[in-house]
């Protein structure tokens, strides 16, 4: 079998090359600081945990993908064994027809999950796959079977040996050779992208790795133009894309036929590095209203524009809700690339699209979204005498009010806020004109230099004071305040209302309630749960004012954005539907009367939805309601 | 920002924060007894506070000094005795956040000699006054010090009650304004002549009361922006008024009213109508918070949430008097904060209140029975222990609200009515196109019933046997009435008032109108038929038309039936009508020399109340447990109707409104929330 050993031997070969080829595209990124020791060393806890706890959560998938790379993975060593180093073994032999067999299985299971099409895989070199898997398989297990001692060896030139090298010619070209470059891609990529994760902390971390990181404003050049200015990891990173579109699925926008489809924004930036990269070879859905074939693009070519890689349109989709990060078994990390490319048409090109130039604006005259005076935050509350830390000089829980206090609807959340906390005897203040806008807003819009400024003067204000925590009732100031503020020196314990609410109800802080028995779904917050993995403060609350809780299909960690993040309403890119109204549809199958919020973007986003819809509530004022019924 | 954030803007003056910018102005509903402070009057107020008010002020013509009459069931602030009771109004109102004032005033001339202590009224100069048909005493120079110390005292009194603040009445012709006004003032001594001169009474009475009361409490005035006749004080008048008197320094507010009070048609314009826009007057505040740098409060007629935010966000006013739409909705403001503005009852501007007031009757809302009667019927109705399933036959107001009360009580209902829209006869009054916004009260209900998802079933008017397979647990009769031409003989050739405003039978070239009621309804139907042409008299037995209607009414009533010529015969009542010819002869008595006269028409049209609708009641009250009876006692005292005279039958039978008998609009829903609260 001299040839099978040659075919072997060259594709090994071919392949080395290839991937060297691939990995010179990823080097055409930024520098970025890179422990390769550290990731390697992790490597194994990285794919067989963090990793396979996302794949998982798809239990078909999983055994499919156990089985065939599994059974690849051992039988490609085996191969080399056998085949290409001629160990005369049976054992080896017998170990290698086993693995080939679980291969062989798991191409079936392949094959079988892309049948009936379904429209989230991606087809192309992926319809190919099943059968190239299945040919790799077969070929070497027809090979093996001589040296197993299962049936005579045969020679090259018979007709199973004819068979047996032209089966291992193609499957050896797809599985093999050239493997970095077709849908097997993902293997070598992943696993690269796994040692150098632009994002390693992420790895077995407590709760979700979800802070951006601030932007060197002194740079030359701000945020991401081209390809190349990506760092070379994350380039990694869309290179890994196994396009198995759990993104699509889960992506808000994509489901409101907003012209976003994470799956496609990924392979259209992996295929930007390319010179007169295009997506003409991309095989999967597109972005909702907008055919494939027009994108075009260069390691050194605007990435954003019309009739470039990407349009505008598709950037300003996204809610950053993270549902797609949280999805992706390669663990891409979809909102920071968005985020960076935000960066630049934000602040090298102040092409912001529809009301948040306007909003930018008034962040930046006025420290407040809506253009209020900051003195007029606390206009809400004038009967309610809130204490400031200005006179009080300390308190225990500092009140965060967020922009919600400049709105009418979310002044009754915060109001039924403050009464529990006067319930609870919380010796609380507020900032009143001291508080600025986070930032948050800005940051999400791209608009660093704002979001710098303003998180720079909050905390400079902040240090004047003393306090023991900071409350709010606004997931994004939460999440602003707790990750991403301490990289401006502000460090302080932040809870989310809901977290203070149910210690408060838990020490017996908060008098009885009386039990609510209205059939009742509680809407994650992506600020809150996604971003914060806090999931369980609010659901404890409902639970112990006795309501019926209902989940809707997709909650928790896994929950459906309102559209109300990453300035989505501002920027208000059309859909065929609304975000809300995707979501309020969801929350309408669990026959509950009122959807529980915890976050003022969703409180308004929902209440929004027009015709019969559940009650909107914010847990506070749903616990404030069983309190004053007791 | 948001569609109200003007409205909802806290306000400050002096130490004093104000939560937002709704306030109640100073009125006089009529509820304190024997010049104190009642629990009654404590709820109303309290219930403003509660619903989320920023500011109200109580006690309109809260009486300084002892002559003056409270006439009116005002407070009587004259002496200590009522510190107490603005403290207990004080607390309960503070309680909910809100701040209150009390207004202080002598009447001058503007009172009555013969009711409280029988002592002479007093004006700068001896000028009859109108209204009140009083012949005032000119005052002296110890009668002006006297009184100027008892404002000084009654200012003093104010603070010593733990309220936010007093304001100084100088409208609707208090003595103050007596003197600024050339038309009551002729002194010759320091009070009277030149401008500066017929300011000073008031002014040295604020100098006394900014002394007795400190520098930090809360003290304002208010005033008209124009009293609107030729001898008055004109708008320039007015401003210089304001000016000199902000100038001064004593005072911190300046509330801002129209026209003044001293005789009918005066006060038809200062209390506006159904008759006058939205926001009638609102440039006389305008036109002086131009020219002053303290905030102005004004009120008449600012009904709705957008027009009130208007106002405030175009700088007009810097608080907003919604007096009458906080009692017809007293909740306005949190359900407004509420994102519920659908909810607000607003206020038609049918004056049914401050008319019931001149009439010296207490103040009721027309639509709202609960205003006033906290105490009794509660702003929002209690769920019902047990759910019970209530038919409800008629959708005018009384079944509309019969319908709105029971599924606020957690009832299954069904509402028939027998026409395509709901209303019935409120539906008829609203034809007179200054009446139109009578409407509002029907819709809001019509609105309100909807959002319950009550079974409201239009063009529908069932018969027993179908009333009784709905298997009802109650069933309320709210059929209503049928126009009652009279019992005059002939009364059958005659035209019903119904016939004319519903288009049924319009109005011939010579109509004689028989009004034997007294109410809105005659002078209504001459107005319209004028207005299409008709030469109209109507006649009634009593001593003049619109007895039962309030001086507000009455003067935009009778400024438009004298001004289209209709004719008015007084002491006449109708003895026959008969046929002759093409032509309709009606004789005529004089009620009190019984001397007939006739009088040859086109036509005749009567009004004479309604006969209640009452065969379904009729043809129920066998099949019912109660007989049709209402248990009164139960009814009045708020207890639940347990009369049974038929123990094996299923349901229950009421009858409600003018089913019942002839009566109006507020009788009608009175009868159903009273009801149907504790079914």
């Amino acid at each position: 079998m001299i040839p099978l050993q040659w075919l072997i031997g060259i594709c090994v070969v071919v392949g080395a090359v290839c991937a060297l080829w691939r990995a010179r595209r990823w080097f055409r990124g930024q520098p970025a600081k890179v422990d390769f020791v550290r990731g390697l060393m992790r490597y194994p806890r990285s794919y067989f945990v963090d990793l396979h706890h996302i794949v998982a959560r798809d239990p078909y998938t999983a055994r499919m993908h156990m089985m065939v790379a599994g059974g690849f993975t051992a039988a490609l060593l085996l191969t080399l064994a056998v085949h290409l180093f001629n160990i005369d073994s049976r054992v080896l032999a017998w170990l290698l027809l086993v693995f080939l067999a679980l291969m062989g299985v798991g191409a079936a299971f392949v094959a079988m999950r892309r049948s009936p099409k379904r429209a989230r895989l991606s087809a192309g070199g992926f319809s190919r796959l099943p059968w190239s898997l299945f040919a790799f398989a077969a070929a070497f297990f027809l090979a093996t079977l001589p040296k197993a001692g299962l049936v005579a060896s045969f020679a090259a030139l018979s007709v199973p040996g004819i068979v047996v090298l032209l089966l291992a010619a193609w499957g050896c070209a797809e599985m093999v050779a050239f493997l970095p470059l077709g849908p097997m891609k993902h293997s070598f990529a992943g696993a690269m992208h796994l040692i150098c994760h632009p994002r390693f902390a992420r790895l077995g971390a407590a709760r979700p790795d979800s802070g951006l990181k601030p932007l060197d404003l002194s740079a030359p050049k701000l945020g991401v133009e081209t390809p190349a200015d990506f760092k070379w990891n994350q380039l990694l990173g869309f290179d890994a894309c196994v396009q198995c579109g759990r993104c699509e699925v889960v992506c808000p926008a994509f489901a409101a036929e907003l012209p976003l489809n994470p799956k496609k924004l990924i392979q259209d930036l992996a295929r930007a590095v390319d010179p007169g990269g295009n997506d003409l070879a991309y095989a999967g859905s597109s972005y909702p209203g907008r055919s494939v074939g027009h994108a075009h693009g260069g390691p050194s070519q605007p990435i954003i524009g019309d009739g470039a890689m990407i349009h505008p349109d598709t950037l300003w989709s996204c809610t950053t809700c993270r549902a797609c990060v949280q999805e992706c078994p390669m663990m891409i990390e979809h909102v920071d690339a968005i985020i960076d490319l935000r960066r630049f048409q934000a602040l090298e090109k102040g092409a912001v699209p529809g009301k948040a130039p306007l909003v930018l604006a008034e962040l930046r005259a006025t420290d407040t979204q809506s253009g209020a005076a900051l003195a007029s935050r606390l206009d809400w509350a004038a009967d309610l005498s809130l204490p400031l830390i200005s006179t009080k000089g300390e308190c225990d829980v500092l009140l965060w009010l967020g922009e919600g206090a400049f709105d009418l609807r979310n002044q009754r959340t915060l109001r039924a806020l403050v009464r529990l906390m006067r319930h609870a005897k919380i010796d609380f203040a507020v900032l009143g004109e001291e508080e600025l806008d986070t930032g948050d807003l800005a940051r999400r819009l791209g608009d660093e230099a704002t979001f710098q400024d303003l998180a720079k003067r909050n905390a400079a204000t902040l240090a004047k004071y003393r306090f023991r925590r900071i409350v709010t009732a606004d997931p994004h100031v939460f999440h602003s305040l707790r990750n991403e503020y301490p990289a401006f020196g502000a460090r302080h314990e932040v809870l989310h209302h809901t977290m203070l609410l149910d210690e408060l109800m838990t020490n017996g802080a908060l008098p009885k309630t009386k039990a609510q028995p209205t059939k009742t779904t509680y809407h994650d917050p992506c600020y809150l749960g996604r971003y914060n993995g806090e999931i369980r403060a609010p659901r404890a609350i409902l639970d112990a004012i006795g309501v019926e809780r209902v989940e809707m299909e997709r909650s928790g960690m896994r929950s459906m954005c309102c559209g109300g993040g990453g300035g989505a309403p501002v920027t208000d890119i059309a859909g065929k539907k609304r975000i809300p109204d995707v979501r309020m549809e969801q929350a309408r199958e669990t026959g509950a009367a009122v959807v529980a919020v915890a976050c003022p973007n969703c409180a308004v986003m929902l209440e929004g939805v027009v015709g019969p819809r559940p009650e909107i509530f914010d847990v506070a004022e749903l616990l404030l309601q069983a309190v004053e019924a007791a | 920002m948001g569609q109200y954030d003007a409205l909802l803007k806290p306000l400050r003056i002096k130490n004093l924060t104000i939560r937002n910018r709704v306030m109640s102005t100073s009125h006089a509903p009529g509820y304190a007894r024997d010049g104190q402070v009642t629990d009654r009057y404590i709820r109303y107020h309290e219930e403003k506070a509660k619903g989320g008010v920023g500011l109200t002020q109580f006690g309109g013509a809260t009486a300084t000094s002892i002559e003056n009459s409270i006439d009116y069931g005002q407070l009587n602030g004259a002496d200590d005795s009522i510190i107490a009771g603005y403290r207990r109004m004080a607390d309960a109102i503070h309680r909910h956040g809100a701040a209150c004032m009390v207004q202080i005033r002598h009447g001058g001339r503007r009172e009555r000699w013969d009711i409280a202590n029988w002592l002479p009224v007093y004006a700068p100069s001896a000028m009859r006054e109108p209204v009140h048909r009083s012949f005032p005493a000119a005052m002296d120079a110890h009668d002006i010090k006297r009184v100027q110390n008892d404002y000084v005292q009654a200012a003093r009194r104010a603070r010593d009650g733990g309220l936010d603040g007093v304001e100084v009445s100088c409208a609707n012709q208090t003595l103050i304004d007596q003197f600024w006004s050339p038309d009551v003032n002729h002194r010759s001594d320091k009070y009277g002549g030149s401008l500066e001169n017929r300011m000073r009474f008031g002014l040295e009475i604020l100098e006394g009361a900014r002394k007795a009361v400190g520098v930090d409490f809360v003290m304002g005035i208010r005033m008209s922006g124009d009293e609107m006749i030729k001898q008055g004080l004109s708008q320039d008048d007015c401003i210089a008024i304001a000016r000199a008197y902000v100038k001064s320094g004593l005072i911190d507010f300046v509330s801002v009213i129209a026209a003044q009070g001293r005789d009918y048609r005066s006060n038809a314009i200062s209390y506006v109508g159904m008759d006058a826009p939205p926001a009638a007057h609102l440039h006389l505040a305008s036109a002086i918070k131009a020219e002053i740098d303290l905030p102005v409060f004004h009120a008449l007629r600012i009904t709705d949430p957008a027009t009130a935010n208007r106002a405030l966000e175009e700088g007009h006013v810097d608080m907003v008097g919604m007096t009458r739409a906080l009692i017809s909705d007293p909740h306005f403001v949190n359900k407004l904060r509420e994102g519920r503005d659908d909810d607000i009852r607003q206020c038609v501007g049918a004056v049914y209140c401050i008319d019931r007031v001149l009439q010296a009757k207490d103040a009721l809302c027309i639509q709202n029975p609960s205003t006033s009667r906290e105490g009794a019927l509660p702003h929002n109705v209690a769920k019902a222990p047990r759910k019970r399933r209530v038919v409800v036959v008629g959708a005018g107001v009384a079944g509309l609200e019969a319908a709105r009360v029971s599924a606020e009580r957690g009832h299954e209902v069904v509402l028939f009515e027998r026409e395509a829209q709901t209303g019935g006869q409120v539906n008829l009054a609203t034809k007179v196109a200054w009446r139109e916004s009578l409407s509002g009260i029907p819709r809001w209900l019509d609105d309100q019933v909807r959002k319950l998802d009550v079974d409201l079933r239009l063009s529908a008017a069932p018969t027993a046997d179908q009333v009784r397979a709905e298997k009802p647990d109650v069933v309320v009769i709210a059929t209503g009435g049928r126009p009652n031409p009279g019992h005059f003989k002939g009364a059958e050739l005659a035209t019903t008032t119904w016939d004319i405003l519903s288009g049924r039978v319009a109005p011939a070239e010579r109509v004689l109108l028989v009004d034997d009621h007294g109410a809105d309804q005659a002078p209504s139907v001459g107005e319209f038929m004028a207005e299409r042409g008709a030469q109209v008299e109507i006649v009634t037995p009593e001593r003049q038309i619109l007895s039962e209607v309030g001086m507000i009414n009455f003067s935009a009533y009778l400024r438009r039936l004298y001004a289209r010529g209709v004719v008015i015969t007084p002491d006449t009542g109708v003895v026959e009508v008969y046929r002759e010819g093409n032509t309709l002869v009606a004789v005529l008595r004089n009620e009190f020399t019984l001397q007939e006269e006739e009088r040859v028409v086109d036509q005749v049209v009567a009004e004479h109340g309604t006969l209640p609708n009452d065969e379904l009641y009729q043809a129920l009250r066998p099949h019912s447990s109660n007989d049709g009876e209402i248990d009164m006692r139960a009814l009045v005292d708020g207890k639940v109707q347990a009369i049974r005279h038929n123990p094996e039958a299923v349901f229950q039978l009421f009858r409600v409104g003018d089913a019942w008998t002839s009566r109006n609009i507020h009788a009608a829903i009175y009868d159903s929330l009273r009801l149907c609260k504790d079914l």
